[in-house]
């Protein structure tokens, strides 16, 4: 426990400190952009990992939520804390438009959420007097808290860590609360957990409500973040690249769908040198991750780690001679 | 709406509903073989219409080698995908999710492929049928209409004569049902695997150059026809042949109708609520298959 405590303190000084390493203005919006993914691979990760449920309509809450946040600071001039908060409840609040199809399984639930996904993109492009149509939403204010900008690249960074942290932190509690035992009973065996008095229906529509609200909360840091909003950002393909930042970064483990929206997020970036090439690269990646096995890239590298921690200690204990040997 | 707009509706409806049938089928087919969510059929599509129009680029040939080609393309681009790339994960054991992001994975390659090679603008497909209108029972029809759901409706019927009448489809059918027995019964299952991704491939590859002949072939094409051709497949019953078919062509219907008489910019949506009506009723589409659950 305490060292996983360590681990924490550790990942999380390491990111503080990466806008003093890289002090370049782009790459720190990158960074943010990156924190924003992690919170989205979060709430996929609730769904997907605990419940079971792939969800290919994620995109639609990130998008509700920013635009909720964007029109309540351009329209109202709202801060931009309260602003966050509304979007996360208003994308919460449209995932009980889903209640009537969570008792779908497997793939018609997924085909079924990419209708939605499709049908909220649809709304944010045809709607010009809510969202803009496809101009989008521009000139949202840069944020500020008790008189002081916090419109710089670093100010938005430290934004997105701290709600990053926040969002992961109240999701690992989740995961071992009676909520999260739950909805792993249900991923496991939907009729065993039927039969332990678990309500399916129930438990699976509020875990679409807990990672509505979290994506939502990311919609609102994206409209603060590049304070131009376009419905093309939002559409179903976003929701698929959420769903893959989980699964290339290991379906069971929190830490790993961080390092799985790092992935997707930074690495189109890395490979920009490469031109032409860059998303066929990025493609043969994802297809070369998702090949690495269901535990995903986490898994690889925890094993990696056991593997060294082993043979490491072996070879420092053998005697010097049989070492030559 | 007029009788005459009611019949160019319905047979515009019918036509693009078949397109979405033929993509259909072949999700269909995988998800009975393999259990794969395969999201890059739409790519097969994009590879025929692309490998149809190079054909009619290099040699200006007639209209029946163009949809050869097309044909041709997208069964070894499929049959090419299968071998390398999902054969190795499923020998690696990979779970069932993973290798539906492969199969994006697979999505993105061949878009930037088919860029890398066609280029990012859209191409004007040649007009491969007689142009101006035909008459038809006292209504003037556009011939390329009437084409697309004729050669579609033929490629199905030879689709299901095959399943019924012939050795390797009837083998093909085993080996979807139950891998284990049929593999009892000496049919290699890889193989039937195999046959099952070229034909669905050249089904979508078909599917190209007649979508093609009726707008322009470009390397985006395919993705979003994917997508609502799974939304087709998943209206119709997840892995039924039948419901495959059915779910095209209504999914094509509710599309062109809603576009003329509600509004082009919802036409997508009215198909999706229409879908998500369907599946609370029918949580496992209008037809469903027997045996295993997907």
């Amino acid at each position: 426990m305490r060292s996983s405590l360590i681990a924490r303190l550790g990942v999380a000084l390491l990111l503080a400190a990466v806008p003093l390493l890289q002090s370049n203005a782009y790459w720190v919006h990158i960074f943010s952009l990156a924190l924003i993914g992690v919170i989205l691979a979060f709430s996929q990760q609730l769904l997907v990992g605990m419940a079971g449920i792939v969800s290919l309509g994620q995109g639609a809450f990130y998008g509700i939520g920013a635009y909720t946040a964007a029109s309540l600071a351009i329209s109202f001039h709202v801060p931009f804390v309260l602003a966050i908060v509304a979007g996360g409840l208003l994308a919460g609040l449209s995932s009980l438009l889903l209640i009537p199809i969570v008792r779908l399984k497997g793939s018609s639930l997924a085909v079924a959420t990419l209708g939605f996904a499709i049908i909220v993109h649809l709304v944010m492009l045809n709607e010009d007097w809510l969202t803009g149509g496809s101009i989008g939403m521009i000139d949202i204010p840069a944020p500020t808290l008790f008189g002081f900008s916090l419109g710089g690249e670093k100010a938005l960074y430290y934004i997105c860590l701290i709600t990053a942290a926040a969002v992961f932190l109240a999701f690992d509690r989740i995961a071992h609360s009676r909520f999260g035992r739950a909805l792993t009973a249900i991923s496991q065996d939907e009729e065993a957990a039927r039969a332990s008095g678990i309500n399916i229906a129930v438990y699976k529509s509020k875990c679409f409500l807990v990672a509505a609200i979290a994506s939502g909360i990311a919609g609102g840091l994206y409209a603060f973040h590049s304070r131009y909003l376009n419905p093309n950002d939002f559409d179903f393909q976003k929701s698929i690249d959420i769903l893959i930042m989980v699964v290339i970064g290991g379906i069971r483990s929190l830490p790993g769908a961080a390092l799985g929206a790092a992935i997707v997020v930074l690495i189109p970036e890395l490979l920009r040198a490469s031109g032409e090439f860059r998303l066929l690269l990025f493609g043969v990646m994802v297809i070369v991750f998702a090949g690495a096995g269901s535990k995903g890239l986490s898994g690889i590298l925890v094993d990696l780690v056991k593997y060294i921690a082993q043979h490491g200690q072996r070879w420092l204990l053998q005697k010097p001679w049989t070492a030559r040997l | 709406m007029t009788i005459d707009q009611l019949v160019q509706t319905t047979l515009g409806g019918l036509a693009i509903g078949c397109i979405y049938s033929l993509i259909a089928l072949g999700i269909s087919m995988i998800i009975r073989a393999t259990d794969i969510l395969h999201f890059a059929q739409g790519e097969m599509l994009m590879i025929g219409s692309m490998a149809g129009l190079s054909s009619f680029w290099l040699q200006g040939m007639p209209f029946w080698l163009v949809l050869l080609a097309g044909v041709l393309g997208g069964g070894l681009v499929s049959m090419l995908v299968e071998v390398v790339v999902y054969r190795t994960l499923r020998l690696r054991r990979v779970s069932a999710i993973n290798i539906m992001i492969a199969t994006l994975g697979v999505s993105i390659v061949l878009q930037n492929v088919a860029r890398l090679v066609w280029g990012s603008e859209p191409l004007r497909y040649p007009t491969l049928f007689a142009s101006g209108g035909v008459k038809f029972a006292g209504f003037t029809v556009s011939p390329q209409l009437i084409w697309i759901v004729l050669l579609s409706g033929l490629i199905m019927g030879v689709l299901i004569l095959f399943f019924r009448f012939t050795r390797l489809g009837i083998a093909m059918q085993a080996a979807a049902q139950d891998p284990d027995v049929a593999q009892l019964m000496g049919i290699s299952v890889d193989r039937t695997t195999t046959y099952t991704f070229a034909i669905s491939g050249m089904m979508a590859g078909a599917a190209g150059v007649l979508l093609g002949s009726l707008f322009f072939a470009s390397f985006n094409m395919g993705f979003l026809t994917g997508i609502k051709a799974f939304v087709a497949a998943t209206l119709g019953g997840l892995g039924s042949i039948a419901g495959a078919m059915i779910g095209g062509l209504i999914f094509g219907l509710i599309e062109t109708f809603s576009g003329t008489l509600i509004s082009t910019a919802y036409k997508d949506a009215v198909g999706m609520v229409v879908l998500i009506a369907i599946l609370l009723f029918m949580p496992t589409g209008l037809l469903t298959r027997g045996g295993r659950e997907v």
